[in-house]
């Protein structure tokens, strides 16, 4: 039993954590790219497409760019906006996440939003973002290793997966779904970039080896059983935490019948029938998915009438 | 014992081995907690000031910025809105705790529970028979035209008479030592977080001084809180459902409700997680509504019911008085308590004591003058200058006067303001607060202080044995409220008189293992 203000508090806190890790990683990738004597022009596009700003990069320089998206306080999808609202959304619920975990996301907080942040991440900007993520990473583990598995839990990592399926999906869209303005990614050093910014290249390399192919990066990415990132497993951890908390909560399924259902989907498609039709329709349809499970959600356990629930 | 620093030493050669000081300790008149008046350190003081006197300027220093930064980062903070960012500012907190020999705490406890009793009897009275009223022993319309007078809350049934479950205190300590109650706070005070991450930072700052110290724990606190509030509810209701409400995170006091709820293990509510239907309270929770039956609220009574109250708050909810009155919830503390904390009824304080318990206070009152009464009145406008002047409804250190501090425009000015409307004023002597060591800048030096224990009330009384020691941080200011620059340090209630027996002068080896 939990508040549902708390509920929903919880699930926009892993929103928010991991849509943080996400731009931070992007713009990470985005930077390193065009250190290299290579062209790094596509990787820099990738970025911003994924983050919705469509363009190459050619107004503003990248590094401005990723500047931007860490630290732009206007900017409601910056990372440190993003941080903003986890730690608001951590102060809601403070009484419901241990010590252990809040200071990890307060401290966090603290750096970025400090007077000296600007500076910190001029001066070495890989370093700031290989510092947050790994921060991030803190978080997540302390949540892990001190919160009880139980609701609360489950409806932050709920949001985690759910903002993380919808991240990847949205990813690969740009990457891989035709667009009549800019054909497929195929340039090595972009593939590599999709890769680093799934954070997917290590794990990758041990199921592929370096031969680095579109076909192969969304197999993985799409249908691996294993790799925390594909969109298969972020489906099923959502399946996984909404019958749980179905259970407990004897209702109806609604969200756990929709997460059930996409589970399903991508459990028996594979890459053959994606190269026929194209990633594009697939990696849609777990967007708009999402969305409907997430609408789900909150008729379920957040904004239900009360009517239906008053004591009879 | 060794005179190692001379309180009112004025020259280098005799200050000493603390590393206070380019000037030293110089306490003024007021009483000084750790000092003498001849310079002696009192005993209870004297491994707490063996150990100052060890540690340099620099780990003092260090010792200080460890503290700072463990209250950042727990999030004791309240928020500074500016025009660029916000910043997280903490409550100025100071590393040295401020002692209490274990003779004066029974005095200043058995004192305490004298008085709540009093007040919660006096509560249940007027709210009754009105029996105190009709004797004369206090002023009917003092008491019935008080803005904090709820008669909605008239002929209501109290669980064991207990109207204030949680009360806050404000003593001090006057010149001659002794201990007085300036303020009973019984509405939702607030402080006792601070009380709590007070001593959890004064245990890793001062480990050793601690241990041997002997100090009283006060880390069960919320737990008796938690009894105390399941106290109140009704005996057939099993397990009964305790819940914090709180006005939100913005509230200054946000941590401190969060704070309690998580160490209580009960849900924190705010108003819009509250329904009632057909005079139950409910919560909205993930699997549908929750009945609750004890709402231990920080939310002001304006604001805790809009049908009732306030029509314009959304921090409560609507019909939730109404619940109470049918019995099928209790709000803690009740609705109205603030009518027995207001500044003119304190004045009766004492009276009101003898008149239930047949007692004398054992903590006495400050002097008190009501300019609702025209020969006090002159007595107080002839003498402004030597006044403390308080508006009778405000709190927070706003709304008041030091005379001896304000220039004559000002005391003029609020000479008008008494003679338009006299029943809205007290006026109290300027009272020296007694001063602590306190580190400023790198130095050791008195600051004024007062002492704010808590006391709980339900089924028994029970007072915490610490309390949160305030602090006025600018020299010589005797305002110690954290809305006007105040600060706050650890308080230390001794178990026993220890520190006496250690033979050496300094104590800092300790006799306890």
């Amino acid at each position: 039993m939990m508040l549902a203000r708390v509920a929903d508090s919880l699930y926009w806190l892993g929103r928010y954590i991991e849509r943080a890790e996400h731009l931070s990683r992007l713009s990470s990738v985005m930077l390193n790219a065009t250190l290299d004597q290579t062209d790094g022009t596509q990787a820099v596009w990738i970025a911003m497409a994924a983050v919705g700003e469509p363009g190459d990069g050619a107004g503003v320089g990248s590094f401005e760019a990723a500047e931007a998206l860490v630290l732009d306080r206007q900017d409601p999808n910056s990372v440190v906006s993003s941080l903003a609202r986890a730690r608001e959304n951590a102060r809601q619920v403070r009484d419901q996440i241990t010590t252990e975990t809040w200071e990890r996301l307060n401290l966090l907080y603290l750096k970025v939003t400090d007077a000296r942040a600007g500076k910190e991440f001029s001066d070495g900007s890989a370093n700031f973002l290989h510092d947050v993520i790994a921060d991030l990473h803190l978080f997540k583990g302390a949540a892990d290793t001190t919160m009880s598995h139980g609701e609360s839990w489950r409806f932050m990592m709920l949001g985690i997966y759910m903002e993380r399926a919808q991240l990847v999906s949205r990813l690969l869209e740009v990457c891989f779904a035709e667009s009549p303005a800019r054909g497929q990614v195929d340039d090595h050093v972009a593939l590599v970039s999709v890769l680093r910014m799934a954070c997917a290249l290590e794990p990758y390399l041990r199921v592929y080896t370096a031969e680095i192919e579109p076909r192969h990066i969304l197999e993985f990415l799409v249908f691996d059983e294993d790799f925390p990132r594909s969109i298969r497993f972020a489906t099923a951890q959502i399946e996984q935490h909404l019958s749980a908390m179905a259970r407990s909560a004897s209702e109806r399924a609604g969200p756990e019948r929709l997460a059930g259902r996409l589970k399903a989907r991508l459990q028996f498609a594979d890459v053959d029938e994606l190269e026929a039709v194209g990633a594009g329709p697939l990696l849609t349809t777990v967007v708009n998915e999402c969305a409907r499970i997430h609408e789900a959600i909150y008729e379920t356990f957040v904004a239900y009438p009360l009517e239906t629930r008053l004591p009879a | 014992m060794e005179k190692s620093v001379a309180a009112k030493t004025q020259t280098l050669d005799d200050a000493p081995t603390l590393p206070m000081t380019e000037a030293a300790y110089l306490p003024g008149i007021a009483y000084d907690e750790m000092f003498t008046p001849d310079g002696e350190v009192r005993k209870h003081y004297d491994p707490l000031h063996g150990r100052m006197s060890t540690l340099g300027a620099e780990e003092l220093a260090g010792r200080q910025r460890t503290l700072e930064r463990s209250f950042l980062l727990q999030g004791i903070t309240f928020t500074v809105y500016g025009a660029e960012n916000t910043t997280e500012r903490i409550i100025p907190t100071d590393l040295f705790p401020r002692i209490i020999p274990a003779a004066e705490w029974s005095k200043i406890e058995a004192g305490l529970t004298q008085r709540l009793q009093a007040l919660n009897l006096f509560l249940a009275d007027i709210y009754g028979d009105q029996q105190i009223l009709m004797d004369g022993v206090v002023p009917r319309e003092l008491v019935l035209g008080a803005p904090s007078y709820r008669r909605e809350m008239q002929h209501l049934y109290v669980p064991h008479k207990a109207y204030a479950n949680v009360c806050g205190s404000d003593l001090i300590r006057q010149q001659n030592g002794e201990f007085a109650v300036l303020e009973d706070n019984l509405r939702v005070p607030s402080g006792v977080s601070y009380m709590l991450a007070n001593r959890d930072a004064a245990k890793r700052t001062f480990p050793g001084t601690y241990r041997a110290a002997g100090v009283r724990p006060v880390e069960r606190y919320p737990d008796l809180l938690l009894s105390t509030l399941k106290s109140m509810a009704a005996d057939w209701r099993g397990d009964p459902q305790v819940v914090v409400l709180t006005p939100g995170v913005y509230n200054s006091a946000y941590y401190e409700h969060a704070y309690l709820a998580r160490l209580m293990g009960v849900p924190l509510v705010e108003g819009r997680d509250l329904v009632v239907h057909e005079n139950m309270v409910y919560m909205r929770t993930t699997t549908g509504l929750r009945r609750i039956d004890v709402i231990y609220r920080r939310v002001d009574d304006d604001f805790i019911d809009p049908l009732t109250f306030r029509r314009d708050s959304s921090l409560g909810a609507a019909g939730l008085f109404n619940a109470y009155r049918a019995g099928n919830v209790v709000i803690c503390n009740a609705p109205g308590t603030g009518v027995a904390d207001d500044k003119a009824v304190y004045a009766y304080v004492p009276d009101i004591i003898r008149y239930y318990l047949g007692q004398e206070a054992i903590l006495p009152n400050i002097e008190t003058f009501l300019c609702r009464e025209p020969r006090q009145l002159q007595h107080v406008l002839g003498n402004l200058d030597k006044y403390v002047v308080k508006a009778v409804g405000a709190s927070g250190g706003y709304g008041m006067l030091v005379g001896p501090h304000a220039s004559q425009k000002e005391r003029d000015d609020f000479a008008e303001a008494i003679k338009a409307d006299p029943e809205n004023y007290i006026a109290q002597p300027t009272i020296q607060l007694s001063t602590a060591p306190c580190l400023v800048d790198g130095r050791i030096e008195p600051r004024h202080v007062d002492l704010r224990p808590f006391i709980l009330s339900g089924e028994k009384t029970i007072v915490t044995p610490g309390a949160l020691t305030r602090v006025a941080l600018k020299r010589g200011s005797l305002v110690v409220n954290s809305s006007q620059g105040g600060g706050s340090k650890d308080t230390w209630v001794l178990a026993e008189e220890n520190g006496l027996h250690n033979g050496n002068g300094h104590g800092n080896g300790s006799a306890r293992p």
